[in-house]
């Protein structure tokens, strides 16, 4: 106790008398590195949180229910729809059918697919309705017309990332052929271009269930499959769980399983991030060592002299570690209240913008408390190795070297 | 009483090893004010030094109240200078971030004695070497007869039976000096502290009421 408190009037004298210089300049050291801590996984956070949310609203919904084993269509869609939007946590569900097809304009000729929806229940389950960029979105009783993705039609923006493999001048109210796989041939009217910024979504093309219907006469009340958009607290298993009750010819998935290409950026990001993070905790613990260092080498007499009239050793090296923790935890504090309230609504206001839309930064409590201990720890680790040198030197050689 | 058997000293240089301290024997008893003497490099200080324990002796033993401290652990040695021994170096050595009375007081915080106001007795001790008036300022701030003068009260705070003062006046000008002197003359007779003090001025015997001399690491004269 005593150790302590001589410890600490040791390391408060220092630092209130100490080099004024000195001590901003390496808390300014430690905000940065609390800073970047936070601005790197912030950003990886967000950008996952937006791509996932992108991919969730725009291409798979929370569950995807498909036919199971050889099936390849699902029975009875408008009773098991019904039935699922019973379901606690549900907030719709949309039936959807493919077809393959060709489509040509001018001298252009590409093969994509065709989904088949009803306009009214799909604009529940997706966003694709609020990312139109031409025309208008479908109705319930629209037939020779189309949606189509802004990678299908080009609409003369040679900045997106499949121009050159798409129609390229198709632009909303334009008509189209579109040659079905079964070989029947139609004109569309282009009733409107989305983009969601979803490159897997941005190529779909979509008609309504009742033209869908005049092209397969046979898929009254079939689904190739029916996307289900949950509430955000609802646990995808429990809700599948239920589903299952109610029919036992089916298979889920979830939005994550169908996330191969998201995930995978993910963990990119996550390895990259972890990589800067080690960079960080070193640039941290050097810059905390060589203050020290250079504070001890240039105390060494003094420290000798404390030494010498009966000042505990570890009361000496408490006091260091404790200038150190102040560093560090002044440096935290700042840099997390300039992150919290300065760096993250700037952000906010010019978002970086990624190919599947902005991210917005996005710090989670548990991270920043880690990364917190974690800097804390090693500053002190730090902080130790320099005055645990210097300690070990004699009195008298301290003091006349 | 301070006991001192066959004390040498030697320090390695490569392969030459120079005897600093050579089978240097002696007693002091308790109250006493001593002056070790001698020429430059003849040991003196390196002798104070063994005997304030602020460095071990390479042969022999140090023997303060029949009990011989010379192989003391680190952290012993450490709780004896703090207890019973004050040290007052040449070069003043004062803590440059602490005011004159922190300066006097933190040795008194380390050992924390209950009941003991150090800082009250801080500012007494202050007073006792005249300078009441400057226990706010800082070394820089302070003559370097007050300096030392600081660095006696802070050898004192502990209530020390032995304090030490290595050439205390060798950087003070004559009237500093003398001033110093009197402050450790005055501690010895009315404080009843043991004096050891190192000085090369033949002048200063006159404070000592006896007096050990040292030629080349051997004690050549003990009066």
């Amino acid at each position: 106790m005593k150790s302590l408190k001589v410890a600490a009037f040791l390391a408060l004298k220092s630092i209130v008398r100490g080099n004024v210089g000195v001590i901003v300049l390496t808390v300014f050291m430690l905000v940065l590195v609390t800073m970047n801590l936070l601005f790197v996984p912030g950003l990886i956070n967000g950008a996952t949180v937006s791509m996932n949310t992108i991919l969730i609203r725009n291409y798979s919904g929370d569950i995807i229910i498909e036919p199971a084993g050889d099936d390849t269509v699902i029975n009875h869609v408008d009773d098991l729809i019904a039935g699922i939007e019973t379901i606690d946590g549900v907030v719709a569900a949309s039936a959807r059918n493919d077809i393959n097809a060709y489509f040509e304009f001018e001298d252009e000729r590409l093969g994509r697919v065709i989904t088949g929806i009803d306009p009214n229940r799909d604009k529940q389950v997706f966003d694709i309705a609020g990312s139109l960029v031409e025309g208008s979105y479908l109705n319930s009783r629209d037939r020779d017309e189309v949606l189509l993705g802004i990678q299908i039609a080009g609409a003369d923006q040679e900045d997106i990332e499949l121009y050159s493999s798409s129609l390229r001048h198709v632009h909303a109210g334009d008509k189209l052929k579109v040659t079905y796989s079964s070989g029947l041939e139609k004109q569309y009217a282009v009733k409107g271009i989305f983009d969601t910024g979803f490159i897997q979504t941005d190529l779909q093309a979509f008609i309504t269930d009742l033209e869908f219907e005049s092209v397969m006469p046979n898929m009254n009340d079939k689904a190739g499959s029916i996307r289900v958009k949950l509430e955000d607290d609802a646990d995808p298993n429990r809700v599948i769980e239920r589903i299952s009750g109610l029919r036992d010819d089916l298979d889920f998935q979830t939005w994550q399983q169908t996330a191969g290409l998201v995930q995978s950026m993910t963990e990119s990001f996550t390895m990259i991030n972890q990589i800067l993070n080690v960079v960080n905790y070193l640039v941290a613990g050097i810059t905390v060592f060589i203050v020290t260092y250079v504070d001890v080498i240039n105390r060494r007499r003094q420290i000798g002299i404390q030494r010498a009239i009966g000042i505990k050793s570890q009361s000496i090296t408490i006091s260091y570690l404790m200038r150190a923790l102040f560093y560090a935890i002044v440096g935290l504090i700042v840099g997390i209240l300039v992150f919290k309230y300065v760096i993250i609504p700037v952000e906010a206001r010019h978002p970086f913008e990624f190919p599947f839309g902005p991210a917005y930064l996005l710090t989670q409590p548990s991270y920043t408390a880690r990364m917190a201990s974690i800097l804390l720890t090693v500053s002190l680790a730090a902080a130790f190795i320099p005055v645990w040198r210097v300690m070990r030197i004699k009195i008298l050689d301290a003091i006349w070297g | 009483m301070l006991q001192v058997k066959n004390l040498s000293k030697i320090y390695g240089l490569g392969d030459v090893q120079v005897k600093a301290l050579d089978d240097v024997s002696f007693t002091i008893a308790d109250g006493d004010m001593i002056c070790i003497m001698g020429k430059s490099g003849s040991g003196k200080s390196t002798l104070l030094r063994q005997l304030g324990l602020l460095d071990r002796p390479s042969e022999g033993a140090i023997i303060l109240d029949d009990e011989d401290v010379t192989r003391l652990s680190d952290t012993a040695r450490g709780i004896l200078r703090l207890q019973h021994l004050g040290y007052v170096f040449q070069e003043y050595a004062l803590l440059a971030e602490l005011t004159a009375h922190e300066n006097v007081y933190l040795p008194g915080m380390m050992l924390g004695e209950k009941g003991i106001d150090f800082r009250k007795r801080a500012k007494e001790l202050l007073e006792l070497v005249g300078l009441s008036k400057r226990i706010r300022h800082y070394p820089k701030e302070l003559s370097g007869g007050e300096q030392q003068r600081v660095a006696i009260a802070r050898a004192l705070i502990n209530n020390p039976r032995i304090i030490f003062a290595d050439e205390p006046c060798a950087n003070l000008d004559t009237i500093s000096s003398k001033r110093v002197m009197e402050t450790l003359v005055s501690l010895n007779k009315e404080m009843k502290v043991t004096v050891i003090f190192v000085s090369h001025d033949p002048e200063d015997k006159k404070y000592a009421r006896g007096l050990l001399v040292l030629s080349d690491g051997k004690m050549v004269a003990e009066e």
